[in-house]
């Protein structure tokens, strides 16, 4: 009876015991988990070309957007679509004669006035005036500081002349935002979805929500 | 004092007599298992039991119940018997999901779509938080709120908004409930969740394997097979779960109808929940509502494992930092800043 138990044992240590001790060993490796930290995991497992079935072609179909033109990006992104949001694009339905010939219009009171509650809150009055962005000859398109004509729609390129920082974190990922998802095909926001280019700084605000309870709690507390 | 001791000794006594083999001491199975019970006791548990049970079946087999009644009984009958979703097959999944859908429809009339979608090849997804766009605007949490069904009479929220003294990092000593304009002068803004860590503790300590990782990276609960023992809760490092103390409450009119069965689908009392990377969203390609909401771009999320993606960007073009990163927990959820 004694010599059967032994054997017994003696085979659970021959056989069982190191394969457990295989099991654990490969499995540790395949699984990745323990010793391989989170960046090892990454690198182990990136693909260049991602096989899934995930997209949003469906979901953008509707979302009015542009190719970018950026000859500096490897990958094609659209932006998103900015003329069809003006008011009264294009600019010369109104903007068909000279400047100081509507001016002496609006002296004469045929016409309404346009544009007057723009305040331009960006930069310093020195650097920057209306032409600065908008082309006095062609208004229906904007000016870079060098003469060349940008389409409202590709405006980030007026942008990125002084803002380089902001438009390489823009073109990376880490400014701005994505529409809808993560998944392709890439739609970014344009800097004029969030920012209103005559007056560019965020405004503070109240928060979305508070806290109530505590809110009730604290007035208690004063009571 | 002299209580204690009286337990005490009433212990001893117990213990002791323990030894003749017929005893109520010990814990858990050996308490019923030990225990010599004699015919007639033996035949009232079985009585019991079988009336519990009848009672279910009962309203199922009726003539006289309506067949809508007859219905919901008979789904309650079925959700008695539901396993574990680990171990079901694709097919157990869909027929789970459609009487939950089902079961949703009779008692509040209106018919959810939940989804039992799996992880997508070749996905990791990750997170990152930049600390200096973020503005404490809180649309994210009121987005979350919405969109994950959350209770709204605890106010139960997966996102915490921190307001920091600028040049601090520390949690104690923010404000979580700040009343006034933001940014407030001097301070900055720090969201916290759950952060989906590579090795969470919060899995390994589950006793019932109610939450574990998905192959995509998504830390997930399934409240149907969740004790509410709240092990995970006291194992995260991060404050990143949420219990259930009372029944949630969500407007009918307010509820998120696009559900997933790990996600935002209707919780119970007693039941662990937290953020999901809205997984309802992000399988399907969506960003979670919070990114989606942030009016700053201070969120980003994307797929770790493709190289072009935005959130690979920032891990290589930006100083990140992680919180609590000693710990080993390897959160896939990255700070930094301009």
């Amino acid at each position: 009876m004694k010599n059967c138990y032994t054997n017994f044992l003696s085979a659970i240590c021959l056989f069982i015991v190191p394969l457990m001790l295989f099991e654990a060993c490969s499995g540790s490796h395949e699984e990745g988990a323990g010793h391989e930290s989170l960046l090892e995991t990454i690198k182990r497992k990136e693909k260049d070309s991602i096989e899934n079935d995930v997209n949003l072609h469906e979901l953008m179909r509707d979302v009015k957007k542009v190719l970018a033109e950026v000859p500096e990006s490897e990958r094609q992104f659209y932006v998103l679509e900015r003329k069809s949001e003006l008011k009264s694009f294009p600019c010369t339905n109104c903007h068909n004669v000279p400047l100081s010939s509507l001016q002496s219009d609006f002296a004469k009171q045929q016409k309404k006035k346009a544009h007057w509650e723009i305040e331009l809150v960006h930069a310093n009055k020195d650097i920057m005036d209306c032409n600065t962005c908008h082309d006095q000859n062609d208004l229906n398109s904007l000016v870079l500081l060098n003469g060349k004509k940008v389409d409202f729609d590709q405006s980030f390129k007026q942008c990125a002349q002084c803002h380089s920082t902001q438009y390489n974190d823009w073109l990376g990922g880490a400014h701005g935002k994505r529409v809808l998802g993560w998944a392709d095909p890439k739609v970014i926001y344009n800097c004029v979805n969030c920012h209103v280019p005559h007056e560019p700084a965020l405004p503070t605000r109240w928060p979305a929500r508070l806290n109530t309870a505590k809110l009730k709690e604290r007035q208690s507390d004063e009571n | 004092m002299k209580e204690k001791k009286e337990n005490n000794k009433a212990m001893q006594n117990t213990s002791g007599s323990c030894q003749n083999g017929n005893c109520s001491c010990g814990d858990g199975y050996q308490q019923t298992l030990n225990k010599k019970s004699d015919r007639r006791g033996m035949l009232k548990k079985l009585t019991m039991g079988l009336l519990t049970g009848a009672g279910m079946v009962n309203s199922a087999c009726s003539i006289t119940a309506s067949d809508e009644d007859k219905e919901k009984s008979q789904l309650d009958w079925e959700s008695f018997f539901q396993g574990n979703y680990q171990l079901m097959t694709e097919d157990e999944k869909k027929k789970t999901v459609e009487r939950l859908e089902r079961s949703y429809e009779l008692n509040h009339g209106r018919h959810p779509d939940i989804s039992a979608k799996g992880p997508e090849k070749d996905v990791l997804y990750g997170y990152a938080f930049n600390i200096s766009k973020c503005r404490g605007y809180m649309d994210c949490v009121n987005a979350c709120v919405q969109e994950n069904n959350q209770d709204r009479d605890t106010q139960m929220q997966y996102i915490r908004i921190h307001e920091h003294k600028n040049g601090q990092i520390n949690f104690e000593l923010a404000e979580d409930n700040y009343f006034h304009e933001v940014p407030a002068e001097g301070h900055f803004y720090m969201g916290t969740q759950c952060f989906h860590c590579e090795n969470p503790p919060c899995v390994k300590v589950c006793p019932v394997e109610a939450t574990w990782k998905e192959k995509d990276g998504i830390v997930v609960v399934d409240y149907d097979w969740c004790i509410g023992c709240r092990y995970c809760m006291a194992a995260c490092p991060y404050d990143g779960r949420r219990f259930n103390w009372q029944t949630p409450e969500v407007p009918e009119e307010e509820v998120n109808l696009n559900q997933h069965y790990l996600g935002n689908r209707l919780r119970k009392k007693g039941v662990m929940e937290k953020c999901t990377f809205c997984i309802q969203r992000s399988r399907e390609g969506k960003n979670p509502a919070c990114v989606e909401a942030c009016p700053t771009g201070a969120r980003i999320f994307g797929n770790l494992l493709d190289p072009n993606s935005e959130i690979r960007w920032v891990l290589a073009n930006k100083k990140v930092f992680r919180l609590k990163e000693d710990l080993g927990t390897e959160p896939k959820f990255w700070y930094f800043m301009d």
